[in-house]
Parts: C-alpha cells; structure tokens; sequence
C-alpha cells in the first residue's frame, strides 16, 4: 500500500517505520527538515520537507496514486484541511486524521473523516489504570468507549446462566473459552468455573463487571 | 448597516474591525487568546474571547444574525475551517478570508464556504508586476 504520512514526529515516524517493515510504502510530509532525524536508522521510507497542504509538495509525495494518508501533524487544523484535501481534490480513498481538541471533533464528524484522539485515549487509558486495576482490556473501539474484557469464571459464579452477567447497554459476554473451545453462548448456557469469558464493556461499567468477579477472587 | 464578524484579532483583524466600526458597521471580533481580547477591548472593540472554528463560539458572537465573515487569522487551516464553519453552519452571506501563505491559495473556495479570498502576498506581486511592465 502506498501511504502518505503528513506529520514525521514521534507517531508519525514510528508508523512509518511500522507500514515499512510490513512492505507498504511510505512518504513522509514536514515542514520542519529537522524531522527527518526522527526516522530510525534502516527505515526506508521518503522524506520530503514540505508542507501537507501545499499542492506541489503533495504532487511530489505522489498523492495522486497514494491508497493511503494519514495526518499527524501537531495542528489539528492543519490535519483536517489535509485530509480533506486528499479525500476530496485527490480521491485518495482511506484518509485518517489525528485530533486533539475535543472541540473540533464535530467538524472531523461533519466531513465524515475517519479520526484518532490521542487524548482522548490517554484520558480513558490512565481514568481506567487508576479505578480498574486487574481487568485490563484486550481490545479499545472507537475512542475507548468500549472495551473487550477477558477474565476467568470464579468458583462462585458456577452455574450461573449467562444472561444473568449481561447488563442490557453495559455489559455483554460475547464469547466462552472453555477446554481450550471457544463458543458464542446462549442466554441460557450454564458458567462453569474455570471458564475463560471475553465481555464487550462500556468502559463506564468496568468497575461493575469487576465487582461481579472479585469478590473472592482478589 | 452590516452586522460583521472578524474572526482573529491580530493587526489586520484590528484595522479592519476599526475601519468598519468608523464606517457605521456593528462588528465584533472573536479572539483566542485572553490577553489579546483584553488588548482588542481596551481599544474599544466588542470582543468574545473564544475557538471562531467551533459552532457555539461563532453562534454566541452572533453568527446567527450576521451578514460578513472575515477570517482573519495568521493561520490559512484555521481560516478555512473557520469559514467552513461560518458558511456550513450559519449560511453567513458573505464569507471573507484572508491567505496568508501563497502556497495555500489553491485551497480557498467554496467546499470550504470562502467567498472571496484575499492574499496580500499576491496584491502585493500583482503591483510589482504592473509597475515593471513597459
């Protein structure tokens, strides 16, 4: 895949280097030349010191042929002007952009760009680190507001049907990991201790679901 | 009588608020920075202190009711969004920004909500250019 990267800091050359070392190719966009250096050693992908909204610069860094771009640079203006630009003038059909102020995300909403907010992950990641110890998530959706959880069943939750752990709109048990098998249960599948189970949360129900597991379990 | 709205109170933003208050216009400007706003009131202009590319800051200076956007700021992807928003969101009628880098001309038109864009930088060429001319 061919992928545009506007923005060479410290995500910006960390993704690089990622696609790169799984084949793709990556130019990279910053006005600032000093960013270059940021590359790891043994990285391949292009740098081109220029600007992400500058017609000529993104010419030379191929948009025209390019599947992929991706803004992250530190302006979320900038990343949302890109972005647009590349979906729209150029017809680049995946474009993600980063945002940081949570205020502008309803214009990234409005555009229908696809977005990541660091921080409104850091927030949700540290807020759970703090008040969840113990029930860490395997998988985040969207900005963390949901969450896939896997934990084994503690003896006195034995027997117990399944759809007395779902909470409609908080928590749902999505798989059973039993012997080594794995199956989607039924409402009415009986727990057995030693089951290993994976909840999709809401992330505001976690302290709940940990309650429903720890009472003799910590 | 225009009710007008200039989005970024630098030195333009300042003159062109002034000169369209002196003109009879009832102009406020929308500031980010505090310390700026405080500056834009003790010289007599209306000011809201707040983010022009988020709705609510434009509807709370009175987009709502306004006839003129200037987006003014030293920033062209703020300007754009900032006209985006004024156009998308308020059909303000006439939305004005300014370019402040040439190489990002290109990109003020109307999928962004700018009605007419105003480079200085290329005013500025287009005199040297007709001075020199024989």
């Amino acid at each position: 895949m061919q992928v545009i990267i506007m923005g060479c800091g410290r995500s910006g050359s960390s993704l690089a280097s990622r696609l790169e070392a799984e084949g793709d190719s990556v130019t990279l966009l910053d006005p600032d030349e000093r960013a270059e250096d940021r590359l790891p050693a043994g990285c391949k992908g292009r740098f081109i010191h220029g600007s992400g909204t500058s017609r000529p610069m993104l010419e030379s860094a191929g948009i025209a042929h390019a599947e992929a771009f991706v803004a992250l640079s530190p302006s979320d203006s900038a990343n949302i002007v890109a972005t647009r630009t590349a979906r729209d003038h150029y017809r680049v059909p995946r474009v993600i952009g980063r945002l940081f102020d949570p205020a502008r995300a309803p214009i990234y909403a409005e555009l229908g760009i696809a977005t990541v907010s660091a921080v409104q992950t850091n927030v949700n990641r540290v807020h759970h680190l703090l008040h969840h110890r113990g029930l860490e998530p395997e998988q985040t959706f969207g900005n963390g507001e949901t969450m896939l959880v896997r934990s084994f069943i503690p003896d006195y939750l034995g027997g117990r049907r399944v759809a007395e752990l779902n909470v409609a709109g908080e928590i749902q048990v999505v798989e059973i990991t039993r012997a080594g098998y794995s199956s989607v249960p039924e409402g009415n599948s009986a727990l057995q201790p030693g089951d290993f189970v994976s909840f999709a949360v809401a992330s505001g129900s976690l302290g709940r679901l940990r309650s429903f597991l720890d009472r003799e379990w910590r | 009588m225009s009710r007008v709205l200039v989005a970024g109170g630098g030195h333009l933003g300042l003159q062109a608020a002034q000169r369209l208050s002196a003109d009879g216009n009832d102009v406020t400007i929308v500031e980010l920075s505090a310390a700026r706003a405080s500056e834009l009131r003790h010289a007599g202009i209306r000011v809201l202190r707040g983010d022009a590319a988020v709705a609510a800051t434009l509807e709370a200076a009175g987009a709502l009711r306004a006839d003129v956007l200037l987006a003014c700021t030293g920033a062209d992807e703020e300007n754009l969004l900032i006209s985006f928003v004024a156009k998308r969101h308020f059909a303000i009628g006439r939305v004005v920004s300014l370019v402040n880098r040439a190489e990002n001309a290109w990109l003020f038109d109307q999928s962004w909500g700018v009605d007419a864009a105003v480079s200085p930088m290329a005013a500025l060429l287009a005199m040297i250019e007709q001075e020199s001319a024989p």
